[in-house]
């Protein structure tokens, strides 16, 4: 995705063309918005499809009253934990699979095998094993975004230029210490962008979780809210997660600008 | 004086059965303890698989390199290469490329700063020792690598065309660079070039390897008077005379490559 300041308008001075920039991202969404205010009630039943109105005043009554933040705080948790471990392993596994054979001949048919299944539909066995609520949740978190880590890091650790190996070999580096003064930076680009695919994939994977079965969380108040018919809280709620992706992945986006400073 | 480098009998192959290549042939050739020889030929002749033998990065397939009679077993700090591509750590600064090989050594923090700015200032880089590489002309990044493989002190400076990707106002001034570098430290020096001027202008001895399997053709010692500027070196009737004499003997060798 591009960014919004790789475009330009011409003709106008620099300060303006920034906030000019920025109306002109948001256009297509305020059209989308107006369209939706005007369909429903007309196009589409407003019990249906309730108009943006009062979809954002049900936002607002569900963040005054806080209402939503513990189920939030909830979400942001599973999601939290289960990114960081897929993180960390799929990192491991990533660079351990790309620099040794046994590792790769022992992982690579785990990967293989679990790479085509969708993780959402390994939602009742997480739940058989560690019950309704947060265990089951962050597992399927992990398994989602484990793969898109993996494998750009080992790409990455596999494609590592031979040159720099070899530098730091003959400056002493030895081979245990060459996986993380050498490996591990020289792949740290690609994991970003592994990163970067998951942080999404861990929002969808979160919800369709707490969509199949939870007792607390943003996906468990989309879909109370739908059962019993209260459409404004059930699309607020959604507003409200995808709002919070966004803001996840565009977080996620300067922070790693500003780690990748050398590249 | 140390860091001589003795080959005999080199032999190395690549591949197996079908895929089989002899890259390099009953190659025996010595190098003095703090002499700068050059090593030409034409392309695909083996001159980039002999320096990267003789670092120790590839395993030889038969015979032996020692360095001051001690055969060598893989990579070691009294040998140091600069790579063609630089082959800088792009995560790291200019200044932290450059103490690398000291952090490695475990060289105490202090004195690793004051050896890594002397080389920097050595190479001209005073001012860009917080720059990243990407942040470097190709020029730039040479010095680097020089600076970073001169800072640890090998004995023997292996060079891989490391002037090969730069212009020739530039690639002028790092050849003089390098052999004030090399009357100041007087170190062993092995450059490989396809650049038979730069050649004779740099070192004292240019070996000419055969074509396809590499080994040696001849070897010229070049006895330049080299007391004068730039100038008044590439100009004298010598620089010529010993131009000529490398150029014809690598000259047969590509004229035998166009044949086939």
């Amino acid at each position: 995705m591009r960014h919004a300041t790789s475009r330009r308008i011409e003709g106008l001075p620099a300060p303006v063309q920034g906030v000019a920039q920025t109306l002109v991202d948001w256009i297509p969404l305020g059209i989308l918005v107006v369209l939706w205010e005007i369909a429903s009630g007309t196009v589409v039943a407003e019990a249906v499809l309730p108009p943006p109105t009062t979809v954002s005043s049900r936002i607002a009554n569900l963040v005054v009253t806080g209402e939503v933040f513990s189920h939030l705080f909830i979400s942001l948790f599973r999601i939290g934990v289960g990114l960081g471990l897929s993180i960390l392993i799929g990192v491991l596994l990533g660079i351990g699979m790309a620099r040794s054979d046994p590792v790769e001949n022992f992982f690579d048919i785990f990967l293989s095998m679990t790479y085509p299944i969708p993780k959402t539909a390994l939602v009742p066995l997480a739940i058989l094993w560690l019950g309704v609520g947060t265990e089951a949740a962050i597992l399927i978190v992990f398994l989602a975004c484990l793969l898109p880590i993996v494998l750009n890091a080992y790409n990455a650790a596999v494609d590592v230029d031979q040159n720099l190996v070899w530098s730091a070999q003959m400056m002493g580096t030895s081979d245990r210490e060459m996986l993380y003064k050498v490996i591990f930076p020289a792949t740290i680009p690609e994991i970003m962008t592994g990163i970067r695919q998951a942080v999404p994939i861990a929002f969808i994977a979160l919800v369709s979780a707490e969509l199949i079965a939870s007792n607390q969380g943003i996906g468990y108040l989309i879909l109370t809210s739908g059962q019993i018919g209260n459409y404004p809280t059930m699309f607020a709620n959604i507003v409200i997660i995808s709002a919070v992706a966004f803001v996840a992945v565009r977080g996620f986006e300067e922070t790693r600008d500003r780690v990748l400073v050398w590249t | 004086m140390d860091g001589r480098v003795t080959i005999s009998e080199l032999e190395k192959v690549y591949g197996e059965g079908a895929e089989r290549t002899k890259a390099i042939e009953d190659l025996s050739f010595e190098v003095e303890g703090g002499e700068f020889v050059s090593v030409v030929g034409p392309s695909g002749c083996g001159k980039s698989t002999l320096l990267y033998l003789i670092a120790g990065f590839l395993d030889v397939t038969s015979g032996t390199i020692a360095v001051d009679g001690e055969p060598i077993d893989g990579p070691g700090t009294d040998r140091g290469v600069v790579f063609q591509d630089y082959a800088l750590f792009p995560w790291r600064t200019v200044f932290e490329n450059v103490t690398y090989g000291l952090e490695e050594d475990g060289v105490p923090k202090e004195e690793r700063q004051s050896i890594a700015q002397k080389y920097i200032d050595l190479v001209d880089l005073d001012g860009f020792e917080d720059k990243y590489p990407k942040e470097l002309s190709g020029g730039m990044k040479q010095r680097v690598g020089i600076a970073r493989t001169l800072a640890y002190e090998p004995k023997i400076l292996l060079m891989d065309e490391p002037f090969g990707a730069l212009d020739q106002p530039l690639r002028e001034a790092l050849q003089d660079q390098l052999r004030d570098i090399w009357d100041d430290l007087g170190k062993t020096i092995v450059f490989i070039t396809h650049d038979v001027e730069e050649a004779v202008y740099l070192s004292e001895r240019v070996l000419i390897m055969t074509r396809h399997p590499g080994t040696k053709k001849t070897v010229t010692e070049v006895g330049l008077d080299r007391s004068g500027t730039r100038e008044d070196i590439v100009t004298s009737d010598e620089f010529a005379d010993y131009k000529n004499t490398v150029w014809k003997s690598l000259h047969e060798e590509t004229q035998t490559e166009v044949k086939l």
